[in-house]
């Protein structure tokens, strides 16, 4: 009886870290210093950094990549991957602007095309790489010329432009002084982030991504919660698309097709395992403020645009790195060249 | 629970053949044998991971066909597996509650977790820093601990554990058996299967070998020896 009641009160012990919860929230603390750090460095670099104008135009960058980056975190933290988000958004925009202005559907009914679209093409994505076994990386490599390449035969490749002003709130529209996609971003990333850590999806989908076997084993069934998963990733990637399109005012293939750099970028800083089973959607806000805030600062100190593609790749390289530094997967010392050691 | 007849083959190999299993309420049976004996084989089938050729299987009197390990955890039936019992990015309680999470208003009702956790760890005595530590920073032993925790609170009619103490150290294996002998007095049925003859002998009601696919001899502790026991695995003695 002693050893039992000696082994709950240990199982309930709380060490201080844990009671504060500090523990868990030190990699977003971290990222938030600096992004904090970022801005107080550019904002003396910089007169026109902190601005409102300009800090509004970082948070309207981050809108449209943001979406599909929270998409992206729920898939990795499943341990699947996505590498269609940028085609499939933009097959997205470029389906709404034929629906909505060449063909001269009604809104409503070409955005409920577009998301049909979507849940398609989750389903496409899910059912080849749960189904028959061929990694998720090929088939959504695949999957990437596909919808690329539909985007462009839909519209032969032209731009096609004009949509009605209704539409145009979706990438244009204020509450208040807060740009409507800004708003969107920040309520799909809650809302994203309450279904992981609130709901038994969340938790199923945790463990699928840190112990696949394990999780089958125990009832969870995996091809479900994974699914779920691709069809997420894919419809948020939609609701890019959709809200770029009306930015932009047009749609076309080309359309945010580079944002899968961005998007990556955003969830491995954020902090979502490459190896599945952690994350979550706040790191992945904060990643692609991180992201924004460097390419906006780039342009402000007037770097060569091309600079920024070099800096995001960097920036994912940094990330990983220090991630498994921190795990404990990688010693500073592996890091330098063996001819540099002896 | 019986297994009634059951033949099992991997394309050309008999992986078990006509083997007839009985284990009864509140028994702990340990299912011994060299490497390809079938054992695995057998487990596998009684936890509905793989489908028998032919045979069929009883649990309390009526006929079950488990399709997936779904089908046998409905019916109280759990596996604890050496190397993929638990999800480490996860904490004790999630672990322990994981495939029945409890909810609440649609919220995972952690609080129920973490408390009935304690209460469940308490109750075996197994000691663990926190129920809401990642189960990455628990030891080997602790860590098993957690995964048999977990298989009795789902495993109300039958417990099988595969190699519980194979990747222990001396001290923490011993631990391990503890909770298995504390778990007899539970009216659960537990299958341990293992190669150490020492941790068999300890825990186990009857011993069951196995070789070549067949089930070659069943034991009470009280009526066997190791000696006896490796002449049967090894095929000195039928």
């Amino acid at each position: 009886m002693a050893d039992t009641n000696q082994a709950i009160q240990a199982n309930t012990n709380r060490s201080p870290a844990f009671r504060f919860g500090l523990s868990r929230y030190r990699q977003l603390i971290a990222l938030l210093i600096a992004v904090l750090l970022l801005w107080t460095v550019l904002s003396f670099a910089s007169p026109y950094f902190m601005t409102v104008q300009n800090l509004t135009n970082i948070a309207l960058q981050s809108s449209v990549v943001g979406i599909m980056a929270v998409g992206f975190t729920i898939l990795l933290i499943g341990g699947e991957i996505d590498l269609a988000i940028g085609s499939t958004q933009a097959l997205a925009g470029t389906l709404a602007a034929l629906l909505i202005i060449q063909r001269g559907l009604s809104i409503w009914a070409g955005v409920l095309i577009v998301l049909a679209m979507g849940l398609i093409v989750g389903n496409v994505n899910g059912y080849f790489s749960l189904f028959t076994k061929v990694p998720s990386f090929i088939v959504t490599l695949a999957m990437l010329g596909v919808l690329q390449g539909l985007a462009f035969v839909m519209t032969s490749g032209q731009t096609i432009g004009g949509f009605p002003e209704a539409f145009k709130v979706l990438g244009h529209g204020r509450v208040g002084v807060i740009p409507l996609p800004v708003i969107i971003f920040f309520s799909v990333t809650v809302l994203v982030q309450l279904v992981l850590s609130q709901t038994r999806y969340g938790v199923e989908l945790y463990a699928t991504g840190g112990n696949r076997e394990a999780a089958g084993l125990v009832g969870i069934s995996v091809r479900r919660v994974l699914m779920l998963a691709f069809i997420a990733s894919s419809m948020l990637c939609t609701l890019a698309g959709l809200v770029l399109s009306a930015r932009l005012n047009a749609g076309h293939g080309s359309f945010g097709s580079e944002s899968l750099l961005d998007a990556v970028a955003a969830v491995i800083i954020g902090g979502t395992s490459l190896n599945g089973g952690a994350g979550n959607t706040f790191g992945t806000l904060l990643g692609i403020i991180l992201i924004s805030t460097i390419k906006n600062g780039l342009i402000l100190l007037g770097v060569d645009p091309f600079w920024q593609q070099v800096a995001v790749g960097a920036l994912i390289l940094a990330a990983v790195l220090v991630d498994k530094t921190i795990k404990g997967e990688l010693s500073p010392k592996d890091l330098l060249p063996r001819l540099v050691r002896r | 629970m019986v297994a009634k007849s059951v033949w099992k083959s991997y394309g050309q190999v008999r992986a078990l053949i006509d083997a007839t299993f009985q284990i009864d309420t509140g028994e702990t049976v340990a299912i011994v044998g060299d490497n390809g004996a079938g054992k695995s084989t057998l487990v596998k089938i009684l936890t509905g991971a793989i489908q028998p050729d032919a045979g069929s299987l009883e649990l309390g009197g009526r006929e079950v066909a488990f399709r997936t390990t779904r089908d046998s955890l409905q019916l109280g039936v759990t596996a604890v597996y050496q190397n993929l019992a638990l999800a480490d990015n996860m904490t004790v309680a999630e672990n322990v509650f994981l495939g029945r999470v409890p909810t609440r208003w649609l919220r995972v009702d952690r609080r129920r977790m973490e408390r009935e956790s304690a209460e469940l760890l308490g109750s075996l005595a197994i000691n663990v820093p926190d129920v809401r530590a990642r189960t990455a920073s628990l030891s080997g032993g602790q860590r098993q601990a957690v995964a048999i925790a977990r298989s009795f609170r789902s495993g109300r009619q039958l417990m099988i554990l595969d190699e519980p103490t194979a990747a222990l150290g001396v001290q923490e294996g011993q631990k391990v058996l503890d909770i298995i002998e504390g778990l007899k007095g539970q009216r659960v049925s537990i299958i341990v299967v293992s190669h150490n003859l020492d941790h068999v002998f300890r825990v186990a009601d009857r011993i069951v070998v196995m070789r070549g696919g067949r089930i070659v001899g069943s034991r009470r502790k009280e009526e066997t020896t190791t000696a006896d026991i490796v002449h049967l695995i090894v095929g000195t003695r039928e």
